[in-house]
């Protein structure tokens, strides 16, 4: 039983903390410290999102935001990762996108919304755009740091041995920089999921930055804080899945295995 | 002609942060025939592994000209492996992916690729660790992955840089017969760095003994013991008096060194 606990500790304090959390929230509320609409309850939250689950809200708000996530971020990671290596092998053009890194690095894109919406109009491609914008930049300075600083010492082994430029970039460059474009990766996600969000927060037709913005304004914290816990539970989700992808492309370190 | 012909070589670096150029090496003869042993002594930044990397095509020389089989260096070649003095090793990949690694850029095309890196594995007594990482390794057993991916390659010539640097005296012995037993059966031509004095007079039929400043070949030692070397060779009187020589030669250069600083 001990030894139980013991390996899941982390896990277990996680869900107690998390537990008297939520119960302080609902008892704050029920016992009349807070009115409910500044705070809501979780249990006033499980119903309505019972119920923005029956009439499809829900399913309607979170497709449409994962959508335009996953395309935001998927093109990002294509252009980005193209990019950066293109870049790598080129000192010229690292010096035509570097003004671009500066850039989205540096301003707050998000500012850019009203033009997004001049070009491409009120929708699902502005958020994307700005989804893409906010993420492109990690993906494509890590690809670029990653390959360009691949280890001197083992190119010059790989040469002795023959090595031609495809070799040194997939046998060398490419799994010598796994860590750090899944640093970019991690750093993309959690922009490009800001992006989406922050973009339906401006204005939108659908998505949960959408909801949250629309509950908002009519001041109805319940039902918009069910779309709020919703996007941090799809942030959750997708840190872990990344914390797997880096468990698994780390496992050499952990253990023997070709 | 012997298999390696070193004529009048020397090697420029570029000095960090400017145009102006360093000679490490200057002036090196050095004729290597087919199937023997030659170690390199000399005291540290001497240019040993310059020399080396020249031989294995790594880097330009500025001058002379460096042939093996008749044919001029340029740039690595299927002929040639080398042992790297420093860590060379892929971290990601296992003993058995490392020394596969040397042949998958030699583009081994026969079915027995896996085979053959086991079998080289084994020989470098690493049977048992064969999916381990280098990290996972001591300093020696990476020394010895190294060792195996060059020789499962089956180069002509072998160039080795201080492959046992990082080992202990005993492990280094252990290592040495080693070497010389698959030399012996393999006849490769072998051209072996270090620092050790008794390790070049153990194994070598020559030993080269480098001075600094810039880099040059300061004397030849013609080694005349029989082989298969034992280690009971070490307290023979002959092998004393090159012990002795070689100390000789290495402090000769190490006090001409002392005088370039008075100078300065
Ligand atoms: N890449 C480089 N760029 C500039 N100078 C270099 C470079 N590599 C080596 N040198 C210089 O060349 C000289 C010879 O270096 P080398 O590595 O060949 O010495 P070494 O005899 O192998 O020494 P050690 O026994 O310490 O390994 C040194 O003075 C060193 O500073
Ligand atoms: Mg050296």
């Amino acid at each position: 039983m001990t030894r139980v606990f013991y390996r899941h500790q982390a896990l277990l304090s996680g869900l107690i903390s998390f537990a008297v959390i939520l119960l302080v929230w609902q008892l704050v509320v029920d016992l009349g410290f807070v009115k409910a609409f500044f705070l809501s309850t979780p249990t006033r939250m499980a119903t309505e999102f019972m119920r923005q689950l029956k009439t499809g809200e829900i399913a309607a708000n979170l497709s449409i935001s994962l959508y335009e996530f996953a395309v935001g971020l998927g093109l990002a990671i294509a252009a980005g990762g193209v990019c950066g290596v293109l870049a790598s092998w080129s000192r010229t053009l690292e010096a035509i996108f570097e003004p671009f890194v500066w850039f989205t690095y540096s301003s707050p894109t998000i500012a850019f919304y009203p033009m997004f919406i001049a070009w491409l109009g009120l929708g699902a491609p502005t958020i994307i755009a700005i989804a893409f914008l906010f993420a492109v930049t990690p993906i494509y300075a890590n690809t670029l740091s990653g390959i360009k600083n691949v280890d001197q010492d083992l190119t010059r082994a790989a040469l002795s041995f023959g090595a031609r430029k495809t070799d040194l970039f997939i046998k060398i460059a490419l799994p010598g920089s796994v860590p750090i474009l899944v640093a970019g990766l991690r750093l993309a996600v959690g922009r490009a999921l800001t992006g989406v969000v922050a973009a339906e927060l401006f204005g939108a037709t659908a998505g949960l930055g959408f909801a949250i913005a629309y509950y908002g304004q009519k001041l109805k914290t319940t039902e918009m804080m069910v779309n709020l816990v919703l996007i941090v539970i799809c942030g959750v989700i997708c840190t872990q899945i990344l914390s797997l992808l880096e468990a698994a492309t780390d496992k050499w370190r952990t253990g023997p295995g070709r | 002609m012997a298999q390696i012909e070193i004529r009048d070589v020397s090697v420029d670096y570029k000095r960090p942060n400017s145009e102006e150029t360093f000679t490490a090496v200057d002036g090196i003869n050095l004729s290597i025939e087919k199937g023997s042993f030659v170690t390199i002594v000399g005291s540290s930044g001497c240019g040993k592994s310059t020399l080396l990397l020249a031989l294995a095509g790594l880097i330009p020389y500025a001058k002379g000209a460096i042939t093996v089989d008749g044919k001029t260096v340029t740039a690595p070649g299927p002929d040639r492996a080398m042992v790297f003095q420093d860590a060379s090793l892929l971290p990601w990949r296992s003993v058995h992916g490392n020394v596969r690694f040397g042949l998958e850029l030699r583009r081994w095309r026969r079915d027995d690729l896996d085979q053959r890196v086991t079998r080289f594995v084994h020989m470098v007594g690493l049977g048992s660790f064969a999916d381990y990482h280098p990290h996972q390794l001591s300093g020696g057993m990476r020394q010895r992955v190294n060792i195996a991916r060059a020789l499962a390659v089956d180069p002509d010539v072998l160039l080795m840089d201080e492959p046992f640097g990082a080992l202990d005296a005993q492990t280094r012995e252990v290592m040495g017969d080693e070497l010389l037993r698959i030399w012996e059966r393999d006849k490769k031509t072998a051209i072996f760095v270090t620092h050790a004095i008794d390790e070049a007079i153990f194994l070598g039929d020559r030993v080269v003994v480098m001075g600094k400043n810039p880099g040059h070949i300061r004397e030849i030692v013609e080694i005349d013991l029989p082989r298969p070397r034992t280690s009971a060779m070490l307290d023979s009187p002959a092998f004393i008096a090159y012990r002795q020589k070689l100390r000789d030669y290495i402090a000769a250069d190490m006090a001409s060194l002392q005088m370039v600083k008075d100078v300065a």
